[in-house]
């Protein structure tokens, strides 16, 4: 596509980023046919397509005004539209550089600030989002629905802990993620116990904390820059150690570390050391379907009763990650059935924060998603990132759990 | 490229977006500029224009309303819907009103007894088909935009697919369409029988651009999946070579179910994306499909592959499941923007031909590829003789899309020239409306005026499109000069 | 340009300064069809003969005034045929009258009808004017599809001079199964036959029988003869002949025939008289005194419409030959009627009487 950035942004690393990409998109549509937001709406402007239009107007320096801002807001940043574009346009690098500037140009009414900056304080903190689950439980009743649906009914599923002494040779890091120790602590616990029995010590490193996903997509990239700072001096000693990956659990986290290489680029203190943690992140399903000689025999020494599952792959995995197929087949090993789910490529809503900026869209693809997810009668519904697993539990009577917990439990 | 559309309008925005907005919801209706750009081309970015307004209806009634409202008010309204035409059919009217039909999205009906679907006009194709595929039954015409694209586009431009030369095209796969007149009134053209009464007016609301009927309701047949598909991969060390073996194919009595082929630079643009395995050291590549029971695919796909031998090809690959033949089309569909890899704008050509005149074309294209200095990928409907030349260039560097047009034009006059069209399935759009002169007679022109005027007597629906005023014809012809314009001999 | 154009170029300015009509007729064998012809006679016969055929193309351009039994002799010689089967109806027959007449024969709900292998047509307007749409190439979107809309038009756009037709490859194999049914059981059959891959290429039902034409590749039909059970009738050439050209006993006598296009899936008519059903159910021939009035609703309410095919004039004037149509289409006929032969010069009232 024709492209005339304008001078503030023309000469910098993000305009010479934006304008390649823009430059790739052919404005061919395949792309809308795919994101969710689009068929929901259907306004090119509301699409990728559009919302690329929209960065591009405003990169060459065209005015802009809330209602790009709505717009840009409403993307899930699923990626979606990545995997369906032929021509390889980076849409979330480019949607990542449009919200920078954007964010400087319209600013957002005091509302709103509010609850985003109540969001990115609260959300990557474990200290304090813990306790305000457990609080959040006894006060349940008196929340707004949105802020509700996010607390999970029950106390956290029960943990059967981490294994006891676990001291193999081959060992691995695993990020604890700054929600998922207080909403699924089994999570990890099972991954650990699991990488045991094949031959893996996991171990988390105590001073790592969110990834800097969440700051990164509420308008702060900055302190998410710290954040992921803050993680790679955490990791790097053990790195140095000779730590054969870094293990993520919530393939959220997995798609933002795997990105480190690049979002610090422009950081000279960091950039390498960034690339070489990046290079090292491993999602689960990578490191178990790399390990499936030694996990395949482990599960089917015991019989187990016939379980039927719909699995719902989060875009941080099949989109962000482009791993595909790989947690189906590992869960067929396990002699799971899994039910066919349409549209297996949509958004549940999840999305981050989304579900608390956008409730009404987000309400609307969950119960699409769990509508797909049930077609098949399922018994439960197993997916890979914690967002995605407690967004759908809150509109289901299902269980929604970790998929790698099933595969523990059949050991 | 801003298209300078002779057909102007005195209107009125304030006027007409009152009454617009007294039809639809606030956030249906898109006024400013920061909103209306993204809606200034389709997926031929080389021509924009800026709308006056957007309306995005979810009734008919609303589009009964909205058309009212631009008739009386002499508005022109231009139908949208995916836009991922590559003509410019959807771009919009500076003067003027862009519908949207892309909230018509739901599937009214699947019948599997009668094989029909009933659809709303901003249902995607593939949604059509992954929809009947429950009742093995499928919708024909698979354009490669069929992800995206929209079924009354499709009905717009009559679009064709890569299995059209056995199945039809859009027009052949209609039973019926439901659509508004420009003074807001309902109409229905065919008929859930196999025909209609009177005149066959369905035939030419297929493929007439929006500048008939604003289409809100289609009909389509559906057709039994056949038992089994395979596809061939033919590489050729040479591209003419792959040319006359399609010519080769026919003749021997076959009828693939598709007949495609890719040269090299569009095949070396796709795999990175499919990762389909395609032979990236051939010049060419012919995609041919059999498709029936078993017995006969194996029978067909043994006769295809002794004549694709004979006609020269250096290796055969038979896809040997369903998935690696869908992977084998991926990249065949995929393959315009998966060029925009390698580039970072193409144009793409839309000539048809006489297939025995492949090579003959091909081998002109390469001389105008130098001629122009420009690249050039080619994808072809190769059974149908439907060329897809995609030329590539930069917009941001000043002169290319200009070398590039004219480096089109030649090929389509060429194609009139070898007794084709200029147009076999992309519609002319803005993009071909001077070159409507390479193709017909004034006189023939002036009769395509007499039947959009009998739909459209103040010429609101898509004006400027797909039919030259006679003012653009004239000039064509100076400019270009007889020797380009003159079609074969023809009485 | 070619002598007879001129001519006939010349007549239709006459027709048109004088407000004459002009009765196009070819071969004269589809005169039966539609309202009484009226006007001055234009003979198309003189304009005739083959202008190419190239076979590898799958395209055939000739004069209108061509026998239609000379071109299918010079397609069978290439092992080509019109796969949609129009009826002759006499031995007359022209291509011209073919498309303007747009019927179809027996394999048209398997293969299409005359206006989809109709690629390009020339043609005198009523003006006067010598036009050509459309072309020899399979895929044609330049322009609006006049080719198209010629076909079954009864020659009231214009007078057709030239005609590219798409043609096919005659079928391999074939082969003719005939099954005991009522018509409620055929049709429910037909339609689920239809939604599966066999290749049926016709199907007939009349008085409790089913009879079945499968058409393709030998492997295809053997598989289909196993799938479909039934007897196999030898010799069905004549049967499906019989059809094609209304000889077969159902269409004798003078009784008034009617032609009833429906939606497949449509139960039997419930008229009186015998029904014969063909396009796996689409068409429905009627015979007898029947009201129009009333099965023209049960037409509509079927998805389609009744013409009045064979009666005499006075009952073809009466209650008209073709269903009438809606105001907004009727408008829109009138208005390419203005569009194409302002002065009405050609085929005056063939089809409804204001047009
Ligand atoms: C990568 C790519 C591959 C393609 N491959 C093919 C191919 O193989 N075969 C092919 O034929 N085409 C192909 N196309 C072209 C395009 O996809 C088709 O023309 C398609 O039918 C357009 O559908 P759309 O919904 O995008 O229509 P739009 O682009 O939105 O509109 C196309 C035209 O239809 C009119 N229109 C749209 N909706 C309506 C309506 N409801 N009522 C009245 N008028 C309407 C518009 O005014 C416009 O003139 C391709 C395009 C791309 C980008
Ligand atoms: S699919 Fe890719 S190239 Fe096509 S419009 Fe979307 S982003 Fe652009
Ligand atoms: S990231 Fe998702 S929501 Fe955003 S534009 Fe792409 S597909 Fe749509």
């Amino acid at each position: 596509m024709q492209t005339n950035l304008a001078d503030f942004i023309k000469d910098t690393p993000d305009g010479r980023e934006a304008d390649a990409i823009l430059r790739t998109c052919v404005h061919c549509g395949f792309c809308t046919a795919t994101c969710p937001t689009y068929q929901l709406l259907g306004d090119e402007l509301d699409g990728p397509r559009g919302r690329i239009y929209l960065i591009k107007q405003m990169l060459e320096g065209k005015p802009v005004t809330e209602k790009t801002q709505l717009h840009l807001d409403r993307c899930l940043t699923c990626r979606s539209c990545e995997t369906t574009c032929p021509s390889g346009v980076k849409y979330h690098r480019l949607l990542d550089i449009g919200r920078k500037v954007l964010n400087e140009r319209v600013p957002r009414p005091l509302a709103q600030r509010l609850v985003r900056t109540a969001l990115k304080e609260a959300l990557p903190r474990p200290w304090i989002f813990r306790p305000a689950v457990a609080a959040g439980q006894l006060v349940r009743p008196l929340l707004p629905q949105v802020l509700s649906d996010k607390v999970p009914t029950s106390a956290p599923g029960q943990s059967r802990g981490w294994p006891e002494k676990s001291n193999h040779p081959r060992r691995m890091l695993v990020l604890a993620g700054c929600v998922q120790p207080g909403l699924a602590p089994n999570t990890n616990a099972a991954t650990a116990r699991l990488l045991d029995r094949i031959g893996i010590t996991l171990f988390e490193a105590p001073e790592a904390g969110c990834c800097g996903a969440l700051r990164f997509h509420l308008d702060a990239q900055e302190q998410a820059l710290d954040d992921m700072r803050r993680n790679i001096d955490a990791w790097w000693p053990h790195v140095e150690q000779g730590v054969e990956a870094i293990v993520m659990t919530a393939s959220g986290c997995g798609a933002h570390v795997k990105e480190y290489g690049l979002l610090l680029k422009d950081d000279p203190a960091y950039a390498a050391k960034a690339e070489r943690i990046a290079a090292l992140t491993l999602d689960i399903s990578e490191v178990l379907a790399a390990e499936a000689e030694k996990l395949k025999p482990l599960l089917v020494t015991r019989q187990h009763p016939p379980l039927k599952l719909a699995f719902h792959s989060p875009c941080t995995l099949q989109h962000g990650q482009k791993i595909k197929g790989v947690v189906e087949e590992l869960l067929q090993a396990a002699g799971v059935e899994l039910t066919p789910v349409p549209d297996p490529h949509l958004c549940c809503g999840s999305a981050g924060t989304y579900s608390i900026l956008q409730p009404a869209l987000s309400k609307q693809l969950r119960d699409n998603k769990l509508a797909a997810l049930n077609s098949g009668a399922p018994a439960a519904i197993v997916t890979a990132n914690i967002g995605c697993q407690t967004h759908l539990q809150a509109g289901s009577a299902k269980p929604v759990r970790h998929w790698v917990e099933i595969i523990e439990e059949r050991l | 490229m801003a298209f300078a559309n002779d057909v102007r309008f005195p209107v009125d925005r304030r006027e007409i977006l009152g009454r617009l907005q007294a039809i639809l919801p606030r956030h249906l209706v898109l006024a400013e500029e920061e909103e209306l750009r993204p809606y200034e081309c389709d997926g031929l970015t080389a021509y924009r224009a800026l709308p006056l307004i957007v309306v995005l209806p979810e009734t008919e009634t609303q589009v009964g309303a909205i058309l009212k409202a631009c008739h009386e008010l002499k508005v022109p309204l231009v139908p949208r819907g995916a836009a991922t035409g590559l003509s410019g059919g959807a771009m919009p009217h500076e003067d003027g009103v862009v519908l949207s039909l892309a909230r018509f999205k739901k599937i009214l009906k699947i019948d599997p007894l009668s094989r029909t679907a009933v659809v709303q006009p901003g249902v995607r194709n593939l949604a059509v088909s992954e929809a009947a595929a429950p009742y093995g039954l499928y919708y024909a015409p698979d354009p490669s935009s069929q992800i995206a694209c929209t079924i009354g586009g499709n009905v717009a431009e009559n679009s064709g697919g890569v299995h059209c030369l056995k199945y039809g095209l859009t027009v052949h796969n209609v039973l019926k369409v439901r659509g508004f007149t420009i003074n807001g009134e309902a109409v229905e053209f065919g008929a859930e029988a196999l025909d209609a009464a009177g005149l066959d007016l369905l035939a030419i609301i297929n493929g007439s651009e929006g500048l008939l009927a604003v289409i809100t309701e289609v009909t389509v047949k559906l057709t039994p999946k056949p038992e089994l598909a395979q596809v061939v991969l033919a590489y050729f060390d040479d591209v003419q070579k792959a040319g006359n073996a399609v010519a080769d194919v026919i003749a021997a009595g076959i009828i693939p179910g598709g007949l495609e082929m890719m040269d090299k630079p569009a095949t070396h643009a796709v795999e990175p994306y499919v990762k389909a395995g395609y032979d990236l050291d051939a010049e060419a590549v012919l995609l041919c499909e059999s498709d029936g029971t078993p017995v006969e695919v194996a029978e067909e796909i043994e006769r295809m592959k002794a004549v694709l031998e004979k006609s020269g090809a250096t290796s055969l690959v038979v896809s040997q499941n369903e998935a690696e033949r869908l992977r084998f089309w991926a990249g065949r569909k995929a393959a315009f923007p998966a060029v925009g890899r390698i580039t970072p704008d193409y144009l793409c050509m839309d000539g048809t031909i006489p297939r025995k005149r492949l090579a003959e074309m091909l081998e002109a294209i390469a001389d105008l590829s130098v001629k122009y200095g420009l690249r050039c990928a080619n994808v072809f409907h190769a059974g149908d003789g439907n060329l897809h030349p995609l030329i590539m260039y930069d917009a941001n560097q000043p002169g290319e899309l200009e070398r590039a047009t004219a480096f089109g034009s030649e090929i389509l006059e060429l194609s009139v020239k070898l007794g084709g069209t200029i147009t076999g399935e992309h519609g002319v759009g803005v993009e071909k409306v001077d070159l409507m002169a390479a193709q017909f007679t004034p006189a023939e022109i002036s009769a395509f005026h007499r039947l959009k005027a009998a739909f459209d007597e103040k010429g609101l629906l898509n004006p400027g499109k797909g039919i030259p005023t006679l003012a653009r014809c004239r000039e064509y012809t100076q400019t270009r000069g007889a020797a380009a314009v003159t079609p074969p001999p023809r009485f | 340009m070619d002598a007879q154009l001129k001519e006939w170029i010349a007549r239709v300015h006459d027709a048109a300064e004088a407000g004459k009509a002009l009765c196009i007729r070819g071969g004269g064998s589809k005169d039966f069809y539609g309202a009484v012809p009226v006007g001055e006679l234009l003979d198309t016969t003189g304009y005739r003969g083959i202008v190419s055929y190239e076979p590898t193309e799958l395209v055939v351009t000739v004069r209108a005034g061509t026998p239609l039994a000379e071109l299918e002799a010079a397609l069978k010689e290439k092992g080509q045929c019109l796969p949609f089967e129009p009826p002759h109806f006499g031995a007359g027959a022209t291509v011209g009258g073919m498309v303007a007449a747009g019927l179809s024969g027996p394999r048209r709900a398997a293969v299409g009808a005359v206006r989809d292998y109709v690629l390009g047509v020339k043609l005198i307007d009523g003006k006067g004017g010598l036009l050509a749409f459309g072309g020899q190439v399979m895929k044609n979107v330049a322009g609006y599809d006049v080719p198209r809309l010629m076909a079954g038009s009864l020659g009231t756009l214009g007078l057709l001079t030239e005609i590219s037709l798409k043609v096919l490859p005659l079928p391999m194999a074939g082969m003719t199964l005939r099954f005991a049914m009522t018509e409620t059981e055929a049709l429910k059959k037909l339609n689920e036959w239809g939604g599966k891959p066999l290749p049926i290429a016709a199907s007939a039902w009349c008085d409790g029988a089913l009879t079945v034409r499968l058409a393709g590749a030998f492997a295809a039909v053997r598989a289909a003869r196993e799938a479909l059970g039934g007897e196999e009738v030898a010799d069905a050439g004549a049967f499906w002949q019989s059809l094609r050209e209304q000889t077969h006993p159902f269409f004798a006598g003078d009784s008034p025939l009617w032609r009833v296009a429906v939606a497949s899936v449509s139960p039997p008519l419930a008229q009186p008289g015998s029904t014969f059903v063909e396009w796996g159910g689409a068409q429905r021939w009627l015979r007898g005194e029947l009201d129009a009035g009333q099965l023209r609703a049960i037409a509509a309410q079927c998805g389609g419409h009744a013409t009045l095919f064979r009666a005499d004039a006075e009952s073809k004037a009466r209650v008209g030959v073709f269903q009438p149509l809606s105001p907004v289409l009727a408008r829109l006929h009138r208005n390419l009627k203005q569009a194409f032969d302002p002065a009405g010069v050609f085929n005056r009232g063939r089809m409804y009487p204001d047009y």
